[in-house]
């Protein structure tokens, strides 16, 4: 009988250890392999209050610890700045103005993105239940709201792509979906001296 | 009186003791609360020039009052989180309290959405007032913007009935929405580097100074807390409330109480013992202390209505004193042998005891001047237990003491009296005092001085630091500063403080302030709302322009008549504010309907510069800064600076009534000892570094007080014991050990106030004592 036990507990261990390196461990490795990223976007968003979807374009800088610059070029010309939990505004003389009336959805999940490529996935997995499908060369993670009053706003979040992140799908428990897609995504190169002043570049 | 015979006499004055003790103890148990004290605040005295701000500063104080809030945290998520679910199941266990909030009840979003919907119009942010004003604003493209915000993420209201985003930028600013912590798993969680802080507020069913409701729920809390900790180890809780500090301060208060009076009592009893060498005298001496300290009881409870337990600490102490009296009544008996006569005895010590009395009170009743609670109630506690304590020696220690004394008292007492009398006094002793004074100047020039309130108030350093801990975790600051706003109106009052808060979003934006909490973020005045309507007034007019830009942004037509309609809603009053749930934590901002007018209060974050926060109100109509810790201090050192002068002024009324009783010639003398204490006891402060405070100066008042008395009780005692030198002095002495072994104890007390005022009682009765015989001519039989 005790043998027995031994036995199941070494199976047990086994078990575990296998497991170890998941899908999702191994997409968020490989993402974080990219620390600094641009792509271009398009965000398309329906509400059931809207008769049509809306569409944005314009392009994005991604650097992993420092925040994201998220510059939408159509239907209006409009430069944000979401980094350390704050949202600012990148203004025609080139200053940060903060913005006092942010969306604090945005840089929530900002900030999600953020610690989970920053290998931080603590604070993600207490906010949400992650589920990956597919292989590292094509793959899906979804997000699920752990804590009910989340899940009374947040349907939930989905996230595809393959070296890079590729799509961006929110979903709200009002029924407004939102698809950000990517395109041209690349290591970003050298930033500019405006990227790294409002990031805090060093 | 003179009619009734000695023992007529003591028969009623026992009587009246008899009704007095009872009355005392119906006062202290009889009734169904205690009239025992523990708040210290009942002990600061009024500093603010308006009652307005009295009541704004009692407030605050209360707005957390019977509230215990706990902070529960570990390094890991789960365990803080199951630790404190755990505490908070079972606090609420126990019907000490009334609530306990560790998982949070079910709650609905809308709640805090759907009751806005009316008024969603009449409140607008500073900045969206703002952009609505600009010339040039663009509906269609503002709409467009929001619209096309990254991610999305609309929570709050439906995007039909707030499409601008206005409501949901008004909402963010609520109180509610600006908190550290974050609902998570039912529970307000913060997350820090160092691990998971959980939050649990306990509320009690009662007050937190009440004794019972303490004791219980301070019992339970640690039992819960062991538990918990005894599960999830490594798990630490941090504490504050009021409570926590009431139960620190009684600790503190009752351990004074045992420690002064139970020594006391003990180091004078064993010395009465070892002096008159009899179990009688002992008996005498206790049986008139105690029915001054009852008498003391019945009075300050009889006037004050309640008893602070620290004048209790201080009335242990003054045992020392009242015992003065009938020490000098034995010492007589005592000294009188075989010739005694009760009656007699009483005639001899009486004017002695009564000019005693009479400096005494002198110095306790300029106590009573002082606006301090804390001091009137020590000066009417020490008044009513002096005078009973004397008037039991006239009235009824005669009847105890009919009989001579078994033993005369004890001859080494007497020797090393006489010993001294003879090396302090004589021409030697007043060039010794000239030398001393001269000694004292360096110690006087090294003298500082200190007025903060932690002399009145020193809660622990654990708790001060367990406190600021959940300030910074949770961002809860219960500060003693805030603007106080006053008004004619409710309307005034809610302009005057925009004026002011529109200053305080300036100063936030320059990083000189954290933030502030104030009702006019949450209810504008109907001017602002006014101002509100006036920016969006044009935006509606027609109002088929708003339908045709919202229709132009790719809004649905029914989703755009509704809220077309909806325009442009109700004033949101001050019953409006008064009747949301959501607001009632914030009552306590808001006064009206109290008797000194109306008024609010606004509560810096993130700021504790006084100076830099008065400069706020600089120049705004009933708006002030209050800042109850300054304006004690402050009052401290308004008053010592007064009690320098009332010492003063009673060391020349004692002196004159000395000049009355002993001519110009020997009134100096008697005077010397006790001004000569003075001089030295505030010298050796000075040597020992410690800075004068406002309790010191009184304490010097109470050492002019009792230092007086023995160089009367020498002075008046010496006459009568001509056959037996020294023993006068042997009994001043005995006064001033039992007045040292009381008073000297409360240098032990743990309260900085009450320390100060034995440290210098010390001083200042040892200088007196050994100065005293300074006050008669040199004993005649030199060689003895």
């Amino acid at each position: 009988m005790r043998r027995l036990i031994a036995f199941f507990a070494l199976l047990c261990v086994f078990a575990a250890h296998a497991q170890t390196p998941t899908l999702t461990d191994d997409v968020l490795g490989h993402l974080s392999k990219h620390p600094q990223v641009r792509a271009e976007f398009t965000q398309s968003r329906e509400n059931p209050a809207l008769a049509e979807p809306q569409l944005s374009h314009g392009d994005l800088l991604f650097v992993i610890g420092h925040g994201m610059v998220w510059h939408t070029r159509d239907p209006f010309e409009d430069t944000l700045v979401f980094a350390s939990g704050d949202t600012s505004r990148l203004n025609a003389q080139g200053k940060l103005e903060r913005v006092r009336d942010g969306n604090r959805g945005v840089s929530q999940v900002s900030g999600m993105l953020q610690s989970l490529l920053a290998g931080k996935s603590d604070d993600a997995m207490r906010q949400f239940t992650i589920s990956a499908e597919g292989t590292p060369a094509h793959w899906t993670l979804h997000f699920v709201p752990r804590q009910a009053r989340v899940a009374k706003v947040l349907a939930g979040i989905t996230l595809k792509g393959d070296d890079f992140l590729q799509s961006i799908e929110v979903n709200l428990a009002s029924g407004e979906r939102t698809l950000i897609t990517f395109a041209n995504t690349r290591d970003a190169g050298p930033l500019t001296l405006v990227e790294a002043k409002v990031l805090g570049v060093p | 009186m003179k009619s009734l015979s000695t023992s007529q006499r003591a028969g009623l004055f026992a009587f009246a003791s008899l009704v007095v003790c009872l009355l005392c103890a119906w006062l202290l148990f009889g009734r169904g609360t205690s009239p025992l004290q523990t708040d210290v605040l009942t002990l600061l005295p009024t500093t603010e020039r308006h009652p307005l701000a009295e009541d704004a500063v009692e407030r605050l104080a209360r707005a957390s009052g019977d509230r215990m809030v706990l902070l529960v945290h570990n390094k890991d998520d789960d365990a803080a989180k199951a630790a404190a679910r755990e505490l908070g199941a079972a606090l609420g266990a126990d019907p000490v309290f009334a609530s306990v909030i560790a998982e949070l009840p079910p709650f609905d979003l809308d709640q805090l959405v759907t009751p806005f919907l009316p008024f969603r119009f009449h409140l607008l942010t500073q900045e969206d007032r703002a952009a609505l004003t600009t010339p040039g604003f663009d509906p269609v493209d503002a709409l467009k913007r929001r619209l096309n915000q990254p991610f999305g993420a609309n929570v709050g209201a439906k995007l039909t009935d707030d499409p601008f985003g206005w409501m949901q930028h008004w909402l963010d600013r609520q109180p509610w929405n600006r908190s550290a912590l974050v609902p998570e798993d039912d529970l307000l969680t913060a997350h820090r580097d160092d691990g998971s802080y959980v939050l649990v507020i306990a509320t009690l069913k009662g007050s937190s100074y009440d004794d019972v409701v303490q004791r219980q729920a301070l019992a339970t809390l640690e039992r819960a807390e062991a538990a918990m900790t005894a599960k999830h180890p490594g798990t630490t809780l941090l504490r504050t409330g009021a409570i926590f500090y009431a139960a620190s301060a009684r600790a503190g208060a009752e351990h004074d109480t045992h420690v002064v009076g139970i020594a006391s009592t003990v180091g004078i009893a064993l010395l009465l013992l070892l002096v008159f060498r009899s179990l009688r005298p002992l008996l005498i001496a206790f049986v008139s202390t105690a029915l001054g300290v009852v008498g003391a009881v019945a009075t300050t409870v009889l006037v004050f209505g309640q008893l602070h337990l620290l004048t209790l600490v201080f009335g242990a102490a003054l045992l020392g004193e009242a015992v003065d009296y009938s020490i000098q009544y034995l010492c007589a008996r005592a000294n009188a042998g075989q010739q005694w006569n009760a009656e007699r005895g009483v005639r001899q010590v009486r004017p002695a005891l009564l000019l005693a009395l009479a400096t005494s009170l002198l110095g306790y009743s300029l106590l009573a001047v002082v606006p301090f609670p804390f001091l009137r109630q020590m000066a009417v506690f020490a008044i009513a237990g002096m005078a009973v304590a004397c008037a039991s020696v006239f009235w009824l220690l005669p009847a105890l003491a009919q009989k001579p004394a078994r033993a005369p008292l004890s001859p080494t007492l007497v020797r090393l009296a006489l010993g001294w009398q003879r090396i302090a006094s004589g021409r030697r002793a007043l060039f010794g005092v000239a030398v001393l004074c001269i000694v004292a100047i360096p110690g006087w020039l090294r003298l500082g001085h200190d007025d903060d309130i932690h002399l009145l108030i020193s809660p622990p350093k654990a708790l001060e630091a367990q406190t600021a801990a959940i300030r910074d975790v949770a961002g809860f600051g219960g500060g003693s500063q805030f603007w106080l706003v006053e008004g004619a109106n409710a309307e005034e009052v809610l302009q005057r403080e925009e004026a002011l808060t529109d200053r305080l979003q300036t100063w936030v934006a320059e990083g000189k302030l954290g933030g502030w909490t104030a009702i006019s973020a949450m209810l504008p005045s109907a001017h602002r709302q006014q101002q509100n309507m006036a920016a969006l007034d044009p935006l509606f007019t027609p109002r088929e322009r708003m339908s045709h830009w919202l229709g132009q942004a790719g809004f649905r037509a029914d989703g755009i008549s509704g809220f077309v309609a909806a325009y442009p809603g109700r004033v949101f009053t001050l019953d409006d504010w008064l009747a949301m749930p959501a607001y009632t934590p914030f009552r306590y901002l808001w006064m009206s309907g109290g008797e000194h007018g109306v008024g609010s209060i606004v509560v810096p974050q993130g700021q504790d510069d006084a100076n830099l926060l008065r400069k706020a109100a600089d120049g705004l109509p009933g708006v002030s800064l209050v800042d109850k810790p300054a304006s004690i201090t402050a009052l401290f050192g308004r008053y010592r600076g007064y009690a320098d002068v009332w010492l003063g002024g009673a060391l020349a009324l004692v002196g004159l009534a000395f000049l009355w009783r002993y001519g110009v010639r020997a009134a100096w003398r008697v005077l010397l000892p006790p001004a000569a204490g003075i001089v030295l006891s505030v010298a050796a402060l000075g040597y020992l570094g410690e800075p004068l405070t406002l309790f010191h100066v009184m304490a010097l008042m109470l050492v002019l007080g009792v230092g007086a008395n023995y160089a009367v009780f020498l002075r008046e005692g010496e006459p009568h014991v001509a056959h037996l030198p020294g023993a006068a002095y042997a009994g001043v002495l005995l006064s001033a050990v039992t007045a040292l072994l009381s008073f000297g104890l409360l240098a032990l007390s743990t309260m900085p106030a009450l320390q100060h005022f034995g440290l210098t009682l010390l001083l200042g009765i040892g200088f007196t004592a050994l100065l005293a015989p300074v006050s008669v001519p040199a004993p005649k039989n030199r060689i003895a």
